[in-house]
């Protein structure tokens, strides 16, 4: 099985007044191809921390992480750029798309990063399959929360992308909105083989995981298979409760 | 099993090798859309119209500057007959005539001397003037067929046997055109009447006295005339391609035994290049205060742009962007913003320039030659200097945001020089001065002056805003809500303050400069400025002199007794001429002053009915360096207009004779001290008196004007000849005909045509001026839109916070009605500090007018600082009151 991300002893650590601020210790994690993890863990548990490290976002203090193959730690930013552009997709909580482009523009912008000629052709219908087909012309402003995010999964698909790292992808949206863009990301990660790792409150959204990673005070404290985690959902509270397995 | 070992990909240098790209294709089309979006979104709005403004002020002043100073430089050579001009009162070498012939220049020549002309009714006293075939090498000969007929264009001058004369010589004579008068031996036929010359302003009284008679210089020997020691005076005309008159001047000092000097047009006339330099001086400086206040507006709009572009940058980099492609799609972005602001700034700068010409066209009576390209290439040059040094850094500092914004709005930049933005500013605004004012020490200067100006205002903004201490908002009432939010954002505060009074100080200095300088120039020449200059006066016409004006209704000027005076010592020390003494006075009135009185006047005899030439009586034949010093002196109870006493006293009622009053910088030449005692030599007797005061004199104010002027009493033993003006406009000037055949021996120069010359190109730069004022005020209030924009997002923030916390729409707008009224008062008071600081130093240094403070200043600028900023800051805001808190707090959530 082709390991995708690895990392190994992984510390995050920043200048508090007081001292350091430990906020991750020692965590270590592999996750395979076209393997499907969420992250968990309680707020400050350092959950959107992790997966800024495994992206690539940023360094870890301690440790190594591993991403396509590539360690993160010896490459600079401009190598970790291209390596995000190449194998890594995002979906974010505040659906980040660029304001001065319209959905079209921003779902062609990776691709055309890619300096592939047929950008505005994949991207067309990439956004036909999350059905804003009638919306390729807006900009992120005349969309509504579930719209903007859908362009955000058509993005995040559109590089072709190994490694699709989200988080928390319903945290703006309502119950019925959230459920479909679940629905959708699950399925295009189907369709395209891709490797998920998404930080999530929501256990619903946890439970369709294969694999849940629960963090607590910057430790794995859990690494189990999906059939637990999707046991142990069902007497959770619905989905966009905060804290709810604090 | 590691990543590393079953990777696909797993190769690291494989990994480098593939970096992800956009093409520069791409990175355009990127940059266009954002723009676009941006320009669309208003984001780019104020940068862009900054920049414009920028391109579009300095290219209006560039091409009208250029245009004016190209017309005035034709209209000058004009006033010249040619592009440069040697004279003196002897006969230059002719050889210099043919050696510049062979440099590829044209040349002529002229002499010119007073005489008495005759006709077998009457006589006249003319300045004649025999020219060669070539005159006038510049501008063009008018004449016209009858007395004060139409006149037109003449290709030549006078043929040799023929002579032209201004109209009023026809009537003194009792003659028509056609008729032939006699000058010396020579009898020569009048065959046009002359109505104008280029150059008949130019050279000393000679010239000018009374009217013009043209003749060809080939029937001067015919007229015995010319005779040694006759006072004649002699110019070479040379005009050609700039740079063989320059070699040429070059060439002509090498000469030996060469007392001659090459001049041009400004060297010529003291009284227009005094106004030109001034005129330009104001320009530059107006045009360096516009692009300043551009750029502080571009830097301040490019702060708020680069801020409100962390989040995409972060995006971008997520989908894999570099820094440097980060860099070069903004830089690119910039470049795009360039192209649009120069396109537009060049196509309005050059409509306004046209708008002004069209104002001012009808009032100038100079065609102006076509435009160059250079004022374009300096607008391009200008936004680029812009861009480069206030819109490139903060944006530069893009490539340093973390992608980590993304997940985490808290992170922005890393390691990024947070000084580069400012260092970049001051540097640009220094590039600008230097390239400008072409001035490496005023640079400096203005260097540490601005150096030391923000250090002050920094310090003391951030003291009275740290003043007392304070926690928490004190949202209970308005004012300490303001308070509270001023010392909170102390640092931006400061900025704000900063940034207000800079603007305001150029605004403040640049219209104080303005309406002095205006009114300065209105002073020189007022509407009623006599100008005609009448010379040679005889105690017992005075008389006659002012019942002539009574019976005319002619407003008289006081009667100057004038006699020529050697200055022997100086405490007993003997004077020695210094070289600087010999140098022929530039400034018109001086050439008066010295050109005039019973020892140079032209010694007419009209009473024999002799003609004859005025001779030169002005020692010469002494050996050089012990000729005294001598100079035209008067005597009066009343110190005269436009002379201000700056040390000693001036002799009131209590005149005592033997107390002479000095001119300062004659008297600093000298070396003079008050108490002095100084010999003086009149018609060779010793004259012993005190010096009791020094005197300021305005040279430029076309009036007479006397180094030494001595107490009632100290004189009257000695014979003297007055010297006085008069007002005579229009048709008036035919009444000089009455008089001078009522006082034959009287002498009028004639100056109204340059008056009428140096007014309109007052005017001319006055209205210049204003223009450039007007264009400095609208760059002033976009710095100021800016500014306060930059700070409104925190403001929105903090308001829709206390507004959902229950503070009232009142309470908020009072507060923040106060809070910019503090800045703008702070703002207005230092603002009036800098700007008579900047004044004394322009005035003083660079304008040489006199320094005075601006009291009603001290109270108008912390006033209309404060109805300003807060009237602005005030109207920005109420949108941040009327958006809903709801909303706000949503926004910020993203």
């Amino acid at each position: 099985m082709t390991v995708m991300v690895e990392a190994r002893q992984v510390g995050k650590s920043v200048k508090a007044q007081d001292g350091q601020l430990h906020i991750l210790s020692e965590v270590s994690l592999v996750i395979n191809r076209a393997e499907s993890v969420a992250i968990v863990g309680a707020s400050g548990s350092g959950k959107s921390t992790l997966l800024g490290l495994m992206a690539g976002l940023d360094q870890a203090s301690t440790g190594e992480i591993w991403l396509a193959g590539q360690p993160l730690n010896e490459l600079d930013e401009d190598a970790r750029a291209s390596l995000r552009g190449q194998s890594v997709g995002f979906v974010f909580q505040s659906f980040q798309l660029l304001p001065s482009l319209t959905a079209l523009e921003n779902v062609m912008l990776p691709i055309e990063l890619k300096q592939d000629s047929q950008a505005r052709h994949k991207a067309t219908q990439l956004l036909q399959r999350v059905g804003l087909a009638d919306r390729l012309t807006h900009y992120p402003n005349q969309l509504s929360g579930g719209e903007q995010q859908r362009v955000a999964i058509a993005r995040a698909f559109a590089s072709e992308a190994s490694i699709l790292f989200a988080d928390e992808p319903t945290g703006n949206l309502d119950t019925e909105t959230g459920a479909k863009v679940i629905e959708l990301l699950f399925d295009l990660n189907a369709e395209f083989s891709t490797t998920l790792i998404l930080v999530t409150h929501d256990d619903r959204l946890a439970a369709r995981c294969a694999r849940t990673v629960r963090l607590s005070s910057g430790r794995i404290v859990d690494n189990t298979a999906g059939a637990d985690s999707a046991e142990k959902v069902e007497s959770t509270p619905a989905p966009g409760q905060e804290g709810a397995q604090a | 099993m590691s990543a590393a070992d079953q990777h696909p990909l797993s190769s690291r240098q494989e990994g480098r090798r593939r970096r992800t790209g956009l093409g520069l294709s791409g990175l355009i089309r990127l940059a266009t859309r954002f723009l676009w979006r941006d320009l669309r979104g208003g984001e780019l709005k104020l940068l862009t119209l900054s920049l414009i403004m920028a391109v579009c002020s300095v290219t209006a002043i560039a091409l009208f500057t250029d245009r004016l100073e190209r017309a005035l430089l034709n209209e000058s050579a004009n006033m010249l007959a040619a592009d440069r001009v040697l004279s003196g009162r002897q006969q230059p070498p002719r050889a210099w005539l043919q050696e510049a012939e062979q440099r590829g220049l044209q040349t002529g020549e002229f002499i010119s001397f007073a005489s008495m002309v005759f006709s077998d009714q009457g006589n006249i006293l003319v300045s004649a003037k025999a020219v060669s075939p070539s005159y006038p090498l510049r501008g063009d000969l008018r004449v016209a067929d009858v007395p004060f007929g139409a006149s037109f264009i003449s290709n030549a001058g006078p043929a040799p046997g023929t002579v032209w004369v201004e109209s009023r010589v026809l009537p003194a004579l009792a003659i028509e055109v056609g008729d032939p008068i006699y000058i010396g031996n020579a009898t020569l036929t009048v065959s046009q009447v002359l109505v104008q010359e280029p150059d008949r302003q130019q050279g000393g009284m000679m010239e000018n006295a009374g009217p013009r008679l043209l003749m060809s210089l080939n029937d001067v020997p015919a007229t015995g005339v010319i005779q040694p020691g006759s006072r004649v005076s002699y110019r070479y005309l040379f005009a050609g391609e700039q740079q063989s008159l320059n070699t040429f001047a070059e060439w002509l000092e090498t000469q030996p035994e060469n007392e001659y000097r090459l001049r041009d047009v400004r060297e010529e006339s003291e009284e227009v290049s005094e106004a030109l330099n001034r005129a330009e001086s104001f320009l530059m400086l107006g045009s360096l205060f516009a692009v300043t206040l551009a750029g502080l507006a571009i830097a301040l709009t490019a702060r708020r742009y680069s801020h409100r572009h962390f989040d995409h940058v972060a995006i971008l980099k997520t989908l894999g962007l570099t820094a440097s492609q980060i860099n070069t799609m903004y830089s690119l972005l910039l470049g795009i913003l360039w192209v649009v602001a120069v396109v537009t700034g060049s196509l309005t700068g050059w409509l306004i320039h046209e708008a002004i010409l069209a104002v001012l066209g009808s009032l100038m009576q100079v065609t102006l030659p076509a435009a160059s390209i250079t004022p374009f290439f300096i607008g391009a040059l200008t936004a680029l200097l812009c861009l480069a040094a206030f819109a490139l850094p903060p944006l530069w500092g893009l490539r340093s945001v973390s992608p980590l914004r993304v997940l985490r709005k808290d992170v922005a930049m890393e390691g990024s020089s947070q000084w580069l933005p400012y260092i970049a500013g001051v540097g640009g605004i220094l590039a600008l001065i230097l390239w400008y004012s072409g001035d490496v020490y005023l640079t400096a200067l203005i260097a540490i002056a601005v150096a030391m100006v923000f250090a002050v205002l920094a310090l003391a903004s951030y003291l009275l805003l740290k003043s007392g201490t304070s926690t928490g908002m004190r949202a209970g009432s308005a004012w300490l809500l303001a308070k509270s939010a001023l010392r909170r954002r102390s640092q931006q505060s400061v900025l704000q303050i900063m940034v207000f009074a800079v603007t305001f100080m150029s605004l403040l200095t640049l219209s104080l400069l303005r309406s002095d300088l205006i009114s300065d120039w209105q002073a020189q020449l007022p509407e009623d400025t006599p100008n005609h200059f009448m010379m040679n006066i005889t105690e017992a016409q005075l008389s006659g002199i002012e019942a002539f004006y009574q019976q005319r209704n002619l407003q008289g000027n006081p009667f100057y007794p004038m006699m020529r005076a050697g200055l022997l010592t100086v405490n007993g020390e003997p004077v020695r001429r210094s070289r600087d003494d010999d140098a022929q006075p530039s400034n018109l009135t001086e050439r008066v002053a010295e050109d005039s009185g019973p020892g140079n006047t032209p010694a007419v005899d009209d009473e024999s009915g002799q003609m004859s030439v005025a001779s030169e009586q002005d020692g010469t034949g002494d050996d050089e360096s012990l000729r005294p010093v001598t100079r035209q002196i008067t005597w009066t109870p009343t110190l005269p207009p436009d002379n201000e006493v700056v040390a000693g006293q001036w002799w009131h009622d209590d005149a005592r004779p033997g107390e002479v009053s000095v001119e300062q910088d004659y008297a600093e030449r000298l070396d003079l001290a008050l108490g002095d005692e100084l010999v003086f030599e009149i018609e060779g007797q010793q004259v012993t008196v005190t010096v009791s005061s020094f005197r300021t004199v305005r040279w430029d104010n076309m009036q007479p004007n006397f180094f030494f002027i001595f107490s009632p009493g100290s004189l009257e033993q000695f014979g003297a000849t007055y010297l006085s003006t008069l007002l005579l406009e229009g048709e008036q000037k035919l009444m000089l005909n009455d008089l001078l055949r009522a006082f034959p021996t009287i002498v009028v120069l004639e100056v109204d045509a340059i008056i009428a010359q140096i007014q309109r190109i007052i005017f001319q730069v006055s209205s210049a001026i204003e223009l450039i004022a007007a264009l400095v005020l609208v760059s002033g209030a976009l710095v100021l839109l800016a500014c306060v924009n930059a700070t409104l997002g925190e403001r929105y923030r903090e308001n829709a916070i206390l507004r959902t916390l229950g503070a009232s729409r009142q309470l908020i707008l009072r507060a923040m009605l106060f809070e910019y009224a503090f800045i703008g008062a702070v703002a207005g008071m230092m603002a009036t500090l800098g700007a008579e600081a900047a004044l004394y130093f322009l005035q003083t240094q660079v304008f040489e007018q006199t320094f005075s403070l601006h009291l009603w200043v001290w109270l108008a600028g912390p006033v209309l600082g404060t109805a300003i900023i807060a009237g602005i800051g005030f109207a920005a805001t109420r949108r941040v009151v009327n958006t809903s808190p709801l909303l706000v707090l949503r926004q910020l959530t993203d």
